[in-house]
């Protein structure tokens, strides 16, 4: 090998693991440049690297559990969401969404030479060891070292070892190859045997280091062993060595690190949502059919990561023919990579179903929105049913998902035509027994079997239903009769059909923006507030999803929503703006 | 019933509670006022162990002192695996004996800084801390190639043994004499197997794992 051939890019990145320090299910406890890090394998073999602190109280990260898709925080079980470090569950609010806002502070990643990089401060790329082209490096263990790190390059340089191949003898000589880069590369020669070395030294703080070592060729296995612990008892001298050495010397000032403020909200879920906005363009990458009159959609990010969601969420799909329409992720819990949904054509398409099956390829790039839940799934109940029509089943998917990772007790109830008509099987095989289908019932049979499946209410116990209208005004009926309260019965409408009644005229009153508007027959109250610059956000614009809910201070609201339950309408402490009007002359909205 | 003299936040204690959990042999916890009490150090409990320590076992009349003494005695006899204190096989016998010992340097080191810090203990400190950190350099470097050749306990069998449980505690609470196992990614490692053998149970101070991966 030629030594002018072998050089390292200089960057800002250090080695600041083994890639075996991080074996699935585990937190490792790493530090670089004072800055402590939780570092954790997602099973996806995504490597996160987050600032080790929950944002919640602060509590190392490091303790959490890896539960392969999530880190939960050991103190109050705040979970995060592999790849955003976004917040997706907390256990104190086990009923609502967090806000997207919660989301930890995280570092890049590159596994190189079986070594973990990362950077604290820039977008470079890795250091690259040219000595290293084309083989198949072999990672040292790593030592740490009680010393500044200067001291510990300064004594690599002279520090040597016995070639792969002659581990046993005493006649190498180790030459300094590199010694410019933030790698010291040395070679060491006996005879006709030689290898290369290259030392990084990662910057614990001020005062401590650890010394990662790569040999350029993995020695064949009998050697394995002796080669490695060849290298461990010279590396652990030079320690010892530098660290009498560093005890004579004056301490070196401590690094002070930095803290930025955390990204947190000024409430953990009350945060407004974006309005209508198209903001993130995602390509096709997978269209299938799924079931009959079924197309899955895979959407892969361009450039960007997509944002974290939570089981119950849906984006805007922006089609080619200027619609919008909402659909469901079903992702499992921690899968960032690609967003998935299920789209039913449906017979009588206002041309979104349509357009999708029909005009929408892969390849092509769509518009959508970042994820909203409307639809949040407790983690906590000790019974969580969840019952799909259809192509209902999507969000209840995802939920489904989510508890069958968790080993949370389930069952997922899928009714539908035929075998033929239950959308993403694949999926479902992959839930082990914890689905049940019901096919091929009349209506007043679903009823009666609804029914059967909710069975009397019990603490603790909560349902998720989610189909065609019809049978979710029947299971809202057929729970009640049951003594199912309402906040145990979850409902997600695919659409408002009734019919809206726009007739009523009326004054709303913004208590925060300080102004009053009229709203006059015909108009909703959403487009009052546009059309005078108060931003809202929306989704579906016709009383399904819940995205423009607000709070109502006074005055009486004309429910015409599909979204709010009897109590909560009985309550009239929040209503959709898209839809609902007032039964008083005056509204005054939290706005 | 086997009657274990206990304290709830002793590590030599918990070490008893441990193994007796993962044979599932049932006994019954004495709790002693180790503190702020000293019952311990009282004329009473002095009849039971004339040298005023706990933990201490009495098993239908046969009564037993020292944390890893016991565990060799539970072990022996309630164990008809024969793995947690291996007599059958004199090498893995011999590294279990050998373990044991070193962590009697863990619970003088680690563990005696834990009491310093939070039970006001008078220890010189720092001895504690850096003799703690030279054992735990010298664990994390053993388990460290323990791993490389695919084993994960401590004695180099395909089990744990009463070696693992002996130091399990006094590492696994060492944050709390103010001794960190950042630097001990081996170690760390390791403790997250431990709190996945069946039967582990915690105390104060001791988070559990998730379940490995499937």
């Amino acid at each position: 090998m030629a030594s002018d051939s072998i050089q390292t890019v200089v960057t800002t990145w250090y080695p600041i693991a083994a890639g075996t320090d991080l074996p699935y299910r585990h937190t490792y406890h790493g530090q670089l440049l004072g800055r402590e890090l939780a570092v954790w394998r997602a099973d996806d073999d995504y490597v996160n690297v987050w600032e080790n602190r929950c944002l919640h109280r602060g509590v190392r990260l490091s303790i959490g559990i890896n539960d392969g898709a999530e880190l939960r925080c050991q103190y109050h079980g705040w979970r995060y969401a592999n790849r955003t470090a976004g917040c997706t569950y907390i256990p104190a609010h086990p009923a609502d969404a967090p806000a997207r806002a919660i989301c930890n502070r995280t570092y890049p990643a590159v596994e190189r030479y079986g070594l973990v990089f990362s950077t604290l401060d820039g977008p470079t790329e890795p250091p690259v060891v040219d000595a290293f082209d084309e083989r198949e490096p072999f990672p040292l263990r790593g030592v740490e070292v009680c010393a500044p790190a200067e001291l510990v390059r300064e004594a690599l340089r002279t520090h040597e070892f016995q070639p792969n191949d002659r581990i046993e003898g005493n006649g190498a000589h180790t030459t300094v190859v590199v010694a410019d880069g933030e790698a010291l590369v040395v070679t060491s020669v006996d005879g006709d045997s030689a290898t290369s070395a290259a030392f990084f030294v990662q910057p614990v703080d001020a005062m401590a280091c650890v010394i990662r070592g790569v040999l350029d060729t993995e020695p064949a296995p009998a050697q394995r062993s002796s080669v490695l612990r060849h290298h461990n008892a010279l590396l652990c001298r030079l320690r010892d060595d530098v660290e009498v050495l560093a005890g004579r010397l004056p301490a070196p000032e401590p690094i002070e690190d930095v803290f930025e403020d955390a990204p947190t909200s000024p409430s953990i879920t009350d945060v407004a949502m974006p309005r209508r906005a198209p903001t993130l363009r995602v390509q096709v990458a997978r269209k299938w059919s799924v079931g009959q009159d079924i197309a899955g959609f895979e959407l892969e990010p361009l450039g960007a990561q997509l944002p974290t969601f939570q089981p119950g969420a849906h984006i805007d799909v922006h089609l080619p023919n200027g619609l919008v329409r909402q659909y469901s992720l079903i992702n499992a819990p921690g899968e960032l990579q690609t967003y998935t949904i299920g789209v039913k054509r449906e017979p009588n398409s206002r041309g979104g179903s349509e357009c999708l099956h029909d005009t929408v390829r892969e390849g092509d790039v769509l518009a959508i929105s970042e994820p909203r839940n409307n639809f949040p799934l407790r983690r906590d109940a000790v019974r969580t049913l969840l019952i799909a029509g259809g192509i209902g089943v999507t969000p209840l998917l995802s939920m489904a998902r989510v508890l069958h990772h968790g080993q949370l007790p389930y069952e997922l109830h899928v009714f539908a035509q035929s075998s033929d008509h239950v959308a993403f099987g694949e999926v479902m095989a992959g839930l082990e027994g914890s689905v049940i289908t019901h096919l091929g019932l009349t209506p007043e049979e679903t009823i009666v079997e609804i029914g059967d499946v909710l069975g009397p209410h019990a603490e603790a116990n909560h349902a998720y239903i989610c189909g065609p209208g019809p049978m979710l005004d029947a299971g809202r009926r057929v729970a009640a009769d049951a003594g199912w309260p309402d906040e145990a019965v979850h409902f997600e409408y695919f659409a408002n059909t009734t019919t809206i009644d726009h007739t009523s005229s009326f004054e709303v009153a913004l208590a925060r923006s300080a102004m009053t508007l009229p709203v006059a027959a015909g108009e909703t109250i959403l487009d009052v507030l546009r059309a005078n610059g108060v931003d809202v956000p929306s989704s579906c614009e016709q009383g399904a999803c819940g995205t423009c809910a607000v709070a109502v201070l006074e005055g009486r609201p004309d429910h015409q929503d599909v979204y709010l339950n009897e109590s909560e309408r009985r309550a009239g402490t929040r209503m959709m703006t898209c839809v609902s009007r007032a039964n008083s002359a005056r509204l005054v909205l939290d706005i | 019933m086997i009657k274990l003299y206990d304290f709830e936040l002793s590590a030599n204690c918990y070490k008893q509670r441990l193994l007796l959990s993962m044979l599932e042999v049932p006994y019954e916890s004495i709790p002693v006022d180790f503190f702020p009490g000293w019952e311990h150090k009282s004329d009473a409990f002095k009849k039971i162990n004339p040298l005023g320590h706990i933990p201490v076992i009495d098993d239908a009349g046969y009564v037993l002192r020292d944390a890893h003494a016991i565990l060799v005695y539970l072990a022996a006899k309630y164990d008809a695996t024969g793995q947690w204190y291996p007599t059958g096989d004199a090498e893995l016998l011999g590294e279990t004996a050998q373990w044991l010992l070193f962590a009697e340097g863990t619970t003088n080191t680690a563990s005696a800084a834990r009491l310093h810090d939070s039970l006001d203990y008078p220890f010189d400190i720092q001895a504690c801390r850096t003799g703690a950190h030279r054992l735990f350099r010298v664990l994390d470097e053993h388990l460290w190639f323990r791993e490389s050749e695919e084993l994960d306990w401590v004695c180099s069998a395909g089990h744990p043994t009463i070696a693992d449980l002996a130091l399990f505690p006094d590492v696994a609470l060492a944050g709390e004499g103010g001794i960190t196992c950042q630097q001990y990614p081996a170690l760390r490692r390791w403790m997250d197997r431990v709190k996945r053998i069946p039967g582990f149970t915690l105390m104060p101070g001791i988070f559990p794992a998730g379940p490995a991966r499937q």
